[in-house]
């Protein structure tokens, strides 16, 4: 007994060594950083004077005051529930390339190329292809005589985040491909030929067989998009800069505003902590998800 | 295990060794630091900056640093939350003020007035330009404002023979030249540049004593609705509201935009990207009214520097004198040296005639310099007036609503600590 405990504390005393160094950085990177942020956030700061208590205000401002705060956390939630849009469109890809059909790889190539490309490229090249006077889906549309003026997509109050949203997705969809067709192709093919023999429709296997059996790779590229919709600054910051107004404003691209072209890095952090709390409470839900094991590490009983 | 333990002691006794050595080293050095606005081909201009500041200061080495103008801010801002403000700095537009009313530049006030042979070459309604609360902050490096640039070759195929004269005059030619993919007028709109379309109207953003909005009138409506109107017809490309720089300036290179009412810098940029600019194909002239919004870059210093007299010496030699002409022609700018720049109009007129009538204009009507407030919240007014003044003429809003609602946000901003 006193042998098994002694070779436990063992293990554990290993373990606490290989991360401990990890461990550290990510505190001094981390959770340092998400703490000073949450004084700052309580403070009236600037680099020049000396901190003064500020008690919530620079709470109260963003939640009674600020349009364009609230802004930023709708657009945020909404490119969030734009991520099954995006997986929707994986899927039909993934189970499109897995079948035997010729030339599969240059189609999953075709569709994975898009990933690797460097977001600033991707929001360059959406600018142009959105452009009103030279744009190459006005041409098409005008060419097609669907419509006989160029749409400013980018300069719409109401087109604009849809606009991003589209190119956001058009980014990160072979990802998801390459992501969904690793666990399709893990599905066993006996259950196909099985659920056939029993007499069930191609719908039916899909619904039967492929999405329970494909739930944790779903399950992964909505984490990913989860994440995406809040870190997507670049792709913001190139297409429209937040603009036009506010209209495509995510939280993250309004607290880099906030914070580096007026200064106010009090009131960035009051922010940030609203973003962290809600990045959190997803996050949790998340987990909740995953039936409340994720990131759990089995030591051994 | 005996060749373990010495080892670590050999390395131990050569970092503590370092370190104390590098420390000493680091103190006994004085330095100061430049940070320039996106010249990093200004190489050897600097390097005769830096030749002729230690013929001075022997003691002191200067170290340079430039940023490109997205990053600038956020690298300055950064560095100053760190405590290793960079000593001297070139900055665009309207930027420092927010500094100057924090307390976190050198007021240099009295240098202007104890050196006076160097203060009379500086244009007075340029260095105005640097004051708040009555000091002066900053001193200019190179000079620029915004023109009208038009497209002879659009005006010629509309029937236009010279550039408009009045604001309807300017709507009505946007409306001539505009056709398919072709627009009749552009602007830039950062940094308040697109101001003198409303300062020709007679119309102010804040009181005098810039305590509150002055800008929402019925005058501000109707040219509004008329900067609408135009932009929802296509006579103005919807890319002023929306663009910065690439934007705006490529899309003249294109040869698709009749007028541009972009600052000087603009000139060289589309050329580059254009070669049928020319002085046959492209004029240069003053938007109806002469009004135009400065853009100028400033040498300015930190507070935290340590030696501010020294860095005072290294500002006064790049913005005069040979410093100043050595920028002038590295950079294709006018300085605020009067006397500079008559030596730089020599040079352009042998070496880059097309951009003489540019710059000429940058001399010009420097008493109708506008969108130019030395208000402490200059950013902070800014993000709270253009997104409704964009709503509008986008066609979201109506001119009155986006007007009240700015009214309502820049006052607040105007009224809160």
């Amino acid at each position: 007994m006193q042998l098994i405990k002694k070779k436990r504390t063992r293990e554990l005393l290993l373990i606490w060594f290989f991360i401990a160094p990890s461990l550290a950085i990510f505190t001094l990177y981390r959770i340092v950083p998400l703490l000073w942020n949450g004084v700052l956030s309580l403070q009236f700061w600037s680099p020049y004077k000396l901190p003064e208590f500020a008690k919530l205000y620079h709470y109260e401002e963003m939640l009674f005051y600020d349009d364009a705060f609230w802004q930023a956390l709708w657009n945020t939630i909404i490119l969030m529930a734009s991520a099954p849009i995006g997986i929707a469109l994986a899927l039909f890809i993934a189970v499109l390339v897995d079948t035997q059909v010729r030339g599969r790889n240059i189609y999953r190539t075709i569709v994975f190329m898009s990933y690797p490309v460097m977001t600033v490229a991707v929001g360059i090249i959406w600018q142009w292809l959105y452009n009103e006077k030279v744009g190459l889906i006005n041409y098409v549309l005008i060419s097609l005589g669907i419509i006989d003026r160029g749409i400013p997509f980018l300069e719409s109050f109401d087109l604009a985040l849809p606009c991003v949203i589209v190119a956001s997705i058009w980014q990160v969809i072979g990802f998801y491909m390459i992501i969904l067709l690793s666990g399709l192709q893990n599905i066993p093919p006996s259950l196909y030929e099985s659920a056939a023999i029993d007499g069930a429709t191609a719908w039916m296997r899909f619904q039967r067989i492929t999405l329970p059996l494909l739930k944790p790779s779903i399950f992964l590229c909505f984490v990913i998009g989860i994440i995406n919709s809040f870190t997507n600054f670049d792709l913001v910051y190139v297409m429209t800069q937040g603009g036009p107004g506010h209209a495509t404003d995510l939280l993250i691209t309004y607290i880099y505003t906030v914070a580096f072209k007026l200064s106010k890095f009090d009131y960035a952090a009051a922010m940030t902590i609203v973003n962290f709390l809600f990045f959190l409470g997803l996050a949790l839900l998340a987990n909740k998800a995953a039936g409340g094991e994720a990131g759990a590490i089995d030591v051994g009983k | 295990m005996k060749i373990d333990r010495t080892l670590t002691w050999v390395f131990g006794a050569f970092f503590a060794l370092a370190i104390i050595f590098g420390t000493a080293t680091a103190q006994a050095e004085k330095t100061l630091t430049v940070l320039t606005w996106n010249i990093p081909y200004f190489q050897d201009g600097f390097t005769k900056w830096v030749t002729d500041f230690n013929k001075i200061h022997p003691d002191i080495k200067i170290e340079r640093l430039d940023k490109k103008g997205t990053e600038w801010s956020t690298f300055y801002q950064t560095q100053v939350v760190a405590g290793t403000a960079p000593d001297i700095i070139d900055v665009q537009g309207g930027l420092w003020l927010e500094y100057a009313a924090k307390g976190g530049l050198v007021d240099l006030t009295s240098y202007l007035k104890r050196d006076q042979d160097y203060t009379k070459r500086i244009y007075p309604e340029i260095l105005k330009g640097w004051v708040y609360d009555g000091r002066n902050y900053g001193v200019p490096l190179y000079i620029s404002k915004t023109l009208l640039f038009y497209n002879k070759l659009m005006f010629k195929e509309a029937g236009l023979t010279e550039p408009p004269k009045s604001f309807d005059e300017l709507l009505e030619y946007a409306r001539k030249m505009s056709k398919g993919e072709k627009s009749g007028f552009m602007t830039l709109n950062f940094d308040w540049l697109y101001w003198p379309l409303l300062a020709m109207n007679g119309v102010e953003l804040l009181t005098p004593d810039l305590k509150k909005a002055a800008f929402n009138t019925p005058k501000t409506v109707e040219v509004l609705e008329a900067l609408a109107k135009a932009t929802q017809e296509g006579a103005i490309n919807k890319i002023s509201w929306t663009g910065r720089w690439v934007e705006p300036n490529g899309a003249f290179a294109a040869g698709t935009i009749g007028m541009l009412h972009a600052h000087a810098p603009a000139f060289l940029w589309f050329k580059s990207k254009a070669p049928w600019v020319n002085e046959d194909t492209v004029g240069a002239t003053h938007i109806p009214g002469g009004w135009s919004t400065p853009n100028s870059h400033s040498m300015l210093i930190s507070k935290s520097c340590k030696y501010p007299d020294a860095a005072w010496d290294f500002v006064k030699i790049a913005t005069s004198g040979e410093g100043a002409y050595a920028l002038g022609v590295g950079t294709n700018n006018l300085t605020g040296d009067k006397i500079v720049n008559e030596q730089l109009f020599e040079y352009f007129t042998k070496n880059i005639p097309a951009v003489v009538p540019v710059l000429k204009t940058q001399l010009e009507y420097l008493d109708k310099l506008c969108g130019n407030w030395p208000a402490a919240k200059d950013a902070e007014i800014k993000e709270a007036f253009y997104p409704e003044l964009q709503s509008a003429l986008l066609g979201q809003k109506s001119a009155k609503a986006a007007l009240a609602d700015a009214e309502k946000k820049v006052n607040r901003v105007l009224r809160k600590r």
